[in-house]
C-alpha cells in the first residue's frame, strides 16, 4: 500500500508523485489503476479543518477519483512551507486497486503568497478544478482570486453561514466570474426537492403548482446556518414556480435542517412532506377528488464527503441551483431579520 | 432532444437525478408467475421505485393463471426482490410503499372473461390511484400467446388508438420476434392488427445497456472519432459475444434456436448496426431507428460462414458436459451454438471493410466486445529498422468490465528505436464507480416515457431476418453436423480459418 505520508520538497512534487507509481507499479505490476476526473482543492486555515478535509476526499476520491491538493495558509504562522505526497487506494471489487493522489501544502507567514502558483503548477491539465472552501471567505479578495482563478467550481456549505451577505457573496462569485459556486447545503435538500416533485407528478396535481397560497417548512433554527437549508428550500420553490409564496419557518431544535414541509393552496387543502429519519425516506400525502396520493422518497446520505461526491458527480453548474441562489440572499436576509428581531 | 415528455411540465423536476418522470400508468404483466418477471420485471421496477424514479399512483397488475391474492402475489414478489434487486437488502419502506400498487388477476389467457375482469379492475385503479386510462401491456409470455392476447384486448375495448386521442396505451414483446422471416412477419402482423407499429416497444435488452448506449455518446459526442470511422482508415471490425455457461436449463427452447437466432440475429446486428450507422439528424426514436435499419438493408447476403457445437471439455477450471449430453438436448444435434460470420456492408462509409462477427457459449470466458481495427501508418518509416509495427486497435468492452481502450505503438525508452504496442484505457468502474442500472430498469421507464428509441422497430426486425434466413436454410439443410470445438476453448478451427485466410486474427478478447 502507497498511502504513507511522504514529506517532499515543494519543487519537486510531481517528481515525487512520479517515482511514488513508479515503484508501485514494479511492486504489484497491473493490480493499482491511478485516475482522476478532477482537481479538488481544499482551503483550510488550521490544522483542524486540514485533517478534517483530508479525511473528507479521502473517502470522496473513492467514487470519484481526484487530484486533491489540501492547501493550509496561516499568514499568522512563521515563515514556512511545507509539502507532503500520499496516496488514497480503493479496493474496487476484485484485488485491483483505483489510487487517487493526495499533496498536502502548508504555509505559514509570507510563504502564504506563493501557494497559489503552487496549486497552479499542480493542477492535471484537462481536468475540471473544484476549489472547498473550509471556514469564511476572507476579505482579502486578491488572496481569493489568485486561488479561485483556476477553479471551475467553488465549493461552499452554507450551513456554517453567519449572514446573509455570504449568500451575497457567493451570488456575486456566481454573476462575475466563470467559477460556478456549489454548496454542499444544497445537496442537503436535494431529498426534499424530491420529496416536493413527487408531490406534483400526477397531471391532476401538477395544475396546482400555480395556486400554492403558503409554504411552512419545520427547521432547525437559533442562527442563519442552521436555517439555510429551509432557506434554499423557499428560494428554489419561489425560483421554479416564477411567483413569491408566502412563507413561514418554524424552528424546532430535535434535528439537523428540514423535518417537514406544509404546502397549503388557495382552496385550503394541504400537501404534507415529512421526513422518516428512523426509515430513512421522506414521506408526502395530498388527496385530489377521488384519487389519495402518496409518495415516498429516499433519504440520502448526509455525510460531507458523500455531499461532495453528489456535487462532484454533476458535470455542468447547477442551474436550479444558481436560480434558488439569486432569490435566497433577500429570503436569507428576511430570516436574518426575524432572528434579529 | 428527446421528445418532450409530460415530466418537461413539472418545473421541480428540473435539476433533480430524477428529471424524468413518467405519468402513472396500470402495467400488466402477462405472465406474472414466469421466470422473467421475478428475475427481472419486478425487481427492476423495485428499484425505480428505489430510485425515486416512479410516480406516485404507477400500478403493476399481474396475470397468470396460477390462484393467487394481491397479499399472496405481494409476498412472492417481494421474495423475488429479496433474491434478484439490484440492491439487497430490500429497503422496507420503500417497498410497502411500492407493494401497495402491485395487484394480481388469475385468468387463461385464452379466457375472454380473464379479461373483463381486469378491464373491472384496470377501471378501479384509473380513479383510485390516479392511473386515468394509460396502461402498458408486458407480454412476458410465449410468442405463441401474442395473437390470442391482442385479439381478447382488443375485442374488450383495452386498446386506445393513439390516432383518436385519449390516453396511451403501449405493449411490450419479448423475443424472440419469430425464428424466421415468415413468423416475424406474422408476428408483426398480429401486433399491428391491435396496435400501431408506435405502441409496439419491442425489448432487446442490449440496448438497455449503458455501455450500448455510450457507443452513441463515444462516435457522435466527440468531433476525433467520426472523421476516421470509415473505409479509409479502418482495417477490419470484429465482434464478440462469447459466453461460458452452456445451454443450461434451456436446452428445450435452443433446439429450436440456435446460437445464430438467439444472439446474432438481434444482440450482434443491434451492435453493428450502432458502430456502421451514419449520425442521426436527432436522438429520437425514429431518427435513430432509420439510421439503424439502413445499415441492416446494406448487409450483403452471407457469403463466409462458419458454425461449431460444443463437445466435451473444460471452462473455468470446471469440466463441461458436451452439448449434445445437456439436459433436452437430441443427443444427434446439429444445431450450432457457436456461429461466426464475415459481413460486409454495402455502402459508401463500409465498402469492402469485413466486420468479423462471432458468438458462442461454452467459450473460455464471459465477455462482449467490439474491436475497430486501423489501417497501418501509410509509409512504412520504422519498417526500414526491421521493427514490426502493430495496427491501433479501439477496443470497446460491453461487459463485463466495461470500458475502452486504444491501443498504439509507442518507443521503448532507449537509444535504439525499439517499439512496443501499449493500451490507453478507460474504465467504467474506475472512473465511475457506481453500478449501472440493470438493463431492464431503463427500458421499463423508457415505455412508460414513451421514448422508444432503445428499442428494435418492425423493419429492423424483419430486415435481420431476410439476411440471416439463407444461411439458417443452408445450415438446416445440411445433413453433416457442425465442426465441434472442445468447450472451453475459442470456437472450432474453421472459424480462425475464416479470419487468418485474409492475413488478419481474431483479437483475443
Ligand atoms: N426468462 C428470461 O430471462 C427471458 C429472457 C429473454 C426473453 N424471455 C422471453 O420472455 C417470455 C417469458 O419468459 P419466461 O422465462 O418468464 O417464461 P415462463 O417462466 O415459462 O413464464 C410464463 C408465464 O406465463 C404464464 N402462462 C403460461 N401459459 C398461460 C396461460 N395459458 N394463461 C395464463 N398464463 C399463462 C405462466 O404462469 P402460470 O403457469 O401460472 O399460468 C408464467 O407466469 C418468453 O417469450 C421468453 O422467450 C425470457
Amino acid at each position: 500500500m502507497i498511502d504513507a505520508d511522504v514529506r517532499v520538497h515543494a519543487g519537486s512534487i510531481e517528481k515525487q508523485l512520479a517515482e511514488l507509481w513508479r515503484n508501485e507499479k514494479q511492486a504489484h505490476d497491473d493490480a493499482v489503476t491511478r485516475a482522476a476526473l478532477w482537481n479538488v482543492v481544499a482551503h483550510t486555515w488550521n490544522s483542524k479543518q486540514h485533517a478534517h478535509a483530508t479525511e473528507v476526499l479521502a473517502s470522496a476520491s473513492a467514487s470519484v477519483p481526484q487530484r486533491t491538493i489540501v492547501v493550509r495558509a496561516d499568514p499568522n504562522a512563521p515563515h514556512d512551507m511545507q509539502a507532503w505526497i500520499s496516496a488514497n487506494c480503493h479496493l474496487l471489487g476484485d484485488s485491483r486497486q483505483v489510487c487517487s493522489e493526495e499533496v498536502s501544502i502548508v504555509a505559514g507567514g509570507e510563504r502564504v503568497d506563493h501557494v497559489a502558483p503552487l496549486v497552479n503548477a499542480l493542477l492535471l491539465p484537462d481536468m475540471p478544478v473544484a476549489v472547498w472552501w473550509l471556514g469564511d471567505l476572507p476579505n482579502d479578495h486578491a488572496y481569493v482570486e489568485s486561488l479561485l482563478e483556476p477553479a471551475d467550481r467553488l465549493i461552499v456549505d452554507s450551513s456554517q453561514f453567519d449572514s446573509a451577505a455570504d449568500f451575497a457573496l457567493v451570488a456575486r462569485i456566481a454573476e462575475q466570474t466563470t467559477t460556478a459556486p456549489a454548496d454542499v447545503n444544497w445537496a442537503r435538500v436535494e431529498e426534499w426537492r424530491a420529496a416536493s416533485a413527487a408531490v406534483f407528478d400526477p397531471p391532476a396535481m401538477r395544475a396546482r403548482l400555480q395556486s400554492i397560497a403558503h409554504v411552512r417548512v419545520t427547521t432547525a433554527g437559533g442562527t442563519l446556518g442552521a436555517t439555510s437549508e429551509a432557506v434554499l428550500y423557499v428560494s428554489w420553490l419561489m425560483a421554479q414556480l416564477g411567483y413569491e409564496i408566502p412563507f413561514e419557518l418554524a424552528t424546532q431544535s430535535e434535528e439537523e435542517g428540514i423535518s417537514a414541509v406544509d404546502i397549503r393552496f388557495r382552496d385550503n387543502t394541504t400537501a404534507l412532506i415529512r421526513g422518516d429519519r428512523g426509515r430513512g425516506v421522506v414521506k408526502c400525502s395530498a388527496a385530489h377528488a377521488e384519487t389519495e396520493l402518496d409518495c415516498i422518497t429516499r433519504k440520502r446520505g448526509r455525510g460531507l464527503s458523500d455531499l461532495i461526491v453528489r456535487l462532484l458527480k454533476q458535470p455542468e453548474s447547477d442551474r436550479v441551483y444558481l436560480e434558488a441562489l439569486r432569490i435566497a440572499r433577500d429570503v436569507a436576509a428576511r430570516v436574518a431579520a426575524s432572528h434579529a428581531a | 432532444m428527446r421528445p418532450m415528455t409530460t415530466v418537461d411540465a413539472n418545473p421541480l423536476r428540473q435539476g433533480l437525478e430524477q428529471e424524468r418522470v413518467p405519468d402513472p400508468s396500470c402495467l400488466v404483466i402477462f405472465g406474472a408467475s414466469g421466470d422473467l418477471t421475478q428475475r427481472k420485471l419486478i425487481p427492476g421496477l423495485y428499484m425505480l421505485a428505489h430510485d425515486g424514479l416512479l410516480p406516485q399512483g404507477q400500478t403493476i397488475v399481474g396475470i397468470a393463471r396460477q390462484d393467487m391474492t394481491d397479499e399472496q402475489f405481494r409476498a412472492s414478489m417481494r421474495a423475488a426482490c429479496d433474491e434478484h434487486a439490484r440492491t439487497r437488502p430490500v429497503d422496507d419502506a420503500i417497498w410497502e410503499s411500492f407493494a401497495r400498487g402491485l395487484f394480481y388477476v388469475s385468468g387463461e389467457f385464452t379466457d375472454p372473461a380473464a379479461y373483463t375482469r381486469l378491464k373491472a379492475r384496470l377501471e378501479e385503479f384509473d380513479r383510485t390511484r390516479g392511473t386515468a386510462g394509460r396502461r402498458i401491456y408486458y407480454l412476458a409470455v410465449p410468442p405463441q400467446f401474442f395473437e390470442k392476447i391482442a385479439e381478447l384486448l382488443g375485442k374488450e375495448n383495452m386498446v386506445c388508438d393513439p390516432e383518436k386521442g385519449g390516453p396511451y396505451t403501449r405493449v411490450i414483446i419479448e423475443k424472440p420476434f419469430g425464428h424466421d422471416l415468415a413468423s416475424a412477419r406474422e408476428l408483426n402482423q398480429v401486433a399491428v392488427s391491435t396496435f400501431r407499429e408506435r405502441q409496439v416497444f419491442r425489448i432487446d435488452h442490449y440496448l438497455g445497456k449503458e455501455t450500448v448506449q455510450n457507443l452513441l455518446v463515444l462516435r457522435f459526442a466527440n468531433g476525433i472519432f467520426e472523421p476516421f470511422w470509415n473505409r479509409q482508415y479502418i482495417d477490419h471490425v470484429q465482434f464478440t459475444v462469447a459466453e461460458s455457461i452452456g445451454v443450461e436449463k434451456r436446452g428445450n427452447y435452443f433446439e429450436t434456436a440456435g446460437i445464430a437466432r438467439d444472439i446474432i440475429q438481434n444482440h450482434m446486428l443491434q451492435l453493428v448496426s450502432l458502430v456502421a450507422m451514419e449520425p442521426p439528424v436527432a436522438f429520437e426514436a425514429n431518427a435513430v431507428r432509420d439510421e439503424k435499419v439502413k445499415v441492416l438493408r446494406a448487409l450483403r447476403p452471407i457469403e463466409e460462414a462458419v458454425r461449431g457445437q460444443y463437445a466435451e471439455g473444460s471452462v473455468m477450471g470446471e469440466r463441461a458436459a458436451a452439448y449434445r449430453e445437456e439436459a433436452n438436448v437430441d443427443p444427434n444435434s446439429r444445431v450450432e451454438t457457436y456461429a461466426a460470420i464475415k459481413v460486409f456492408l454495402d455502402n459508401w462509409r463500409w465498402a469492402g471493410v469485413p466486420f468479423y462477427v462471432r458468438a458462442g457459449k461454452r467459450l473460455p470466458k464471459r465477455v462482449t466486445d467490439i474491436s475497430i481495427h486501423f489501417r497501418p501508418a501509410p509509409h512504412p518509416l520504422f519498417s526500414r529498422l526491421g521493427l514490426r509495427m502493430q495496427p491501433n486497435v479501439l477496443a470497446i468492452r460491453i461487459q463485463p468490465d466495461e470500458g475502452i481502450s486504444l491501443r498504439f505503438d509507442s518507443k521503448l525508452p532507449g537509444p535504439t528505436v525499439r517499439t512496443a504496442p501499449v493500451t490507453m484505457e478507460f474504465r467504467y468502474a474506475t472512473s465511475f464507480g457506481a453500478e449501472p442500472p440493470e438493463a431492464y430498469e431503463r427500458l421499463l421507464l423508457e415505455t412508460m416515457l414513451g421514448d422508444a428509441t432503445l428499442f428494435a422497430r418492425r423493419d429492423e426486425i424483419e430486415t435481420a431476418w431476410s439476411w440471416l434466413d439463407p444461411l439458417l436454410h443452408r445450415w438446416a439443410n445440411d445433413p453433416a453436423p457442425p465442426p465441434f470445438y472442445e468447450a472451453g476453448t475459442w470456437g472450432p478451427e474453421e472459424a480462425n480459418v475464416l479470419i487468418e485466410k485474409d492475413g488478419r486474427k481474431w483479437r483475443r478478447p
